[in-house]
């Protein structure tokens, strides 16, 4: 009985923020005050309606989609190699390949700023991106690893043993199979680079902002609703995000447990 | 499979990852030990001899101020984990165990705040906690408190979202082992008489220890680089080492000092990712 009250406000204290954000987005008041004033679109209205707004969202969906395309290709090519390869070392190589995602982003992103100025491709979209896909890709790695694991090998030989070449082999019947993981970790590749803030913040520019960077400039001067409203927006986003992985791959599967 | 193919699959992730996460990785160590400026011209450290120099170091490990907040950092770091562990184990214990049909819907709630961005939680906790924030409004308007209580920009506010941005990590690292334990071995000390308060603390406790401390070291590891947190729900006023990095690369434009400031974070993040890698070896498998 304790233990499930306590639960349950664990699990209100986690959703608390979120929700708040949503009912000040359709709060006719200037401040959420409690209860609330009425119901009001119009902050949905000033977001859709401010050009910066419109332009971060669009940038931060176009990179969200070619992050996501680029590093479950990757992604999948290492996992199937981590998994199936039989090679000294592979431990290791394992804990490289999954180290930006536990290497602190603000890290990762004041060298990489350092770096591409050296470069002179500081805050350039191709320099952005490639960014982004460093970091998702481990999540891909991770989830196309967990379906992987349980898959028969047999089945590909059988395949193979029938004629059809390895590579064919592993397009139409290994990549059948595992298709589960690999869709849920461009689902999640998509999410994470879509609401990436850490790293963006420092390789982008006035001229090249996603969505998070807009926000964060736009809440440093002002408190109206309008940004709850681009934040319920991005919840929404991520609530779909989440049913797709879910229907996709299952959430057991997805999380290891 | 063969080697040759095993390579030709690595090779996409591993090269990126040499060009651009451990190249500028390493370009950022030269730069923190480097008297040439990369940033704007620093007139000091140019005039000097010599390429080598331990001068940045040296000048955050002898000045009281870095040394403060490097100490306030770790302590917020801590105090923020010992709470998520608090919060996150009775959580992850029902979640491990529960054959509700509602638990998607409950693994939803847990991995929802970790696909909304972290600009958008905290602004959720500032409409809660700010001066006119809803529960100061609420609490002076019923006449309640006469001032507002001083909920945010100060280490309270920073804690409590600080908590609340990386519950989710523990969560999913504690439920990952404590599933993994065998019901029958609470069973069996429940047979031979133990209560089952006395089971939780005696079978169930130090067989989640592999959990308890892979959680605790993330969650510690990303406590105390965040900086979004502080710089929002602090308001400049609560100072911790990543807010260095970022004020000196950002704003400051002094890259040398900036670089030896975030290699000091790397060095204690990459001891404590070490030794989280150690211990999920075998006892995780998730997605953190």
């Amino acid at each position: 009985m304790i233990l499930r009250a306590a639960v349950a406000l664990v699990y209100a204290f986690l959703l608390i923020p979120m929700v708040i954000v949503v009912l000040a987005a359709f709060n006719a008041g200037n401040y959420f005050t409690f209860p609330p004033q009425g119901f009001s679109l119009k902050w949905f209205a000033n977001f859709f309606n401010r050009r910066e707004f419109m332009q971060a969202l669009w940038l931060s969906t176009e990179l969200a989609f070619w992050t996501a395309l680029a590093s479950t290709v990757i992604g999948t090519a290492a996992a199937v190699a981590l998994v199936r390869g039989r090679f000294r070392g592979r431990d290791l190589l394992n804990a490289f390949v999954t180290s930006p995602l536990l290497l602190p982003q603000i890290l990762t992103g004041v060298a990489l700023l350092q770096f591409y100025t050296l470069l002179t491709m500081q805050a350039t979209y191709g320099a952005l991106l490639i960014g982004h896909v460093v970091v998702t890709t481990p999540y891909v790695i991770r989830t196309v690893t967990a379906t992987l694991t349980h898959f028969d090998r047999a089945l590909e030989e059988a395949a193979q043993s029938l004629g059809a070449h390895p590579v064919r082999a592993f397009f139409e019947v290994t990549l059948g199979v595992i298709k589960p993981g690999v869709v849920a970790g461009a689902i999640f590749a998509f999410a994470i680079s879509f609401d990436n803030f850490t790293l963006s913040l420092f390789l982008t520019s006035s001229r090249l902002t996603p969505l998070p960077i807009e926000l964060f400039a736009y809440l440093k001067y002002s408190f109206d609703p309008t940004a709850a409203a681009v934040s319920a927006f991005a919840i929404g986003v991520a609530l779909v995000l989440v049913v797709g992985i879910a229907r996709f791959m299952g959430l057991e599967e997805f999380t290891g447990f | 499979m063969r080697l040759r193919a095993g390579l030709i699959l690595l090779a996409p992730y591993v090269l990126l990852l040499a060009a651009f996460f451990v190249a500028p990785l390493a370009l950022m160590l030269a730069i923190s030990v480097s008297r040439q400026s990369f940033g704007q011209m620093d007139e000091r450290a140019a005039s000097a001899q010599g390429t080598l120099t331990f001068h940045h170091y040296a000048r955050f490990f002898s000045d009281g101020f870095y040394l403060g907040v490097l100490w306030d950092t770790l302590v917020l770091g801590i105090v923020v984990t010992v709470v998520a562990l608090l919060l996150g184990y009775p959580l992850a214990y029902h979640l491990a165990r529960t054959r509700s049909r509602w638990k998607p819907l409950l693994i939803v709630c847990i991995l929802s705040p970790l696909l909304v961005g972290i600009v958008i939680r905290c602004y959720g906790w500032m409409i809660l906690l700010a001066d006119r924030g809803l529960i100061n409004a609420t609490l002076v308007e019923r006449g309640w408190i006469a001032k507002p209580l001083p909920l945010m920009y100060n280490t309270f506010g920073v804690a409590i979202a600080l908590v609340h941005v990386f519950l989710p990590f523990m969560i999913l690292s504690l439920t990952g082992v404590l599933k993994r334990i065998d019901p029958a071995l609470l069973e069996a000390s429940q047979t031979l008489g133990a209560s089952r308060m006395r089971a939780l603390l005696e079978v169930t406790l130090p067989l989640s220890l592999p959990g308890i401390l892979a959680g605790s070291l993330l969650t510690f590891s990303l406590a105390i680089s965040s900086f979004v947190v502080p710089i929002l729900l602090g308001g400049f006023k609560v100072q911790v080492l990543p807010m260095i990095v970022y004020e000196q690369v950002l704003s400051v434009f002094d890259w040398p000092f900036g670089a030896a400031n975030a290699f000091v974070l790397l060095v204690i993040s990459v001891v404590l990712i070490a030794v989280y890698i150690k211990v999920t070896e075998r006892a995780l498998r998730g997605i953190v």
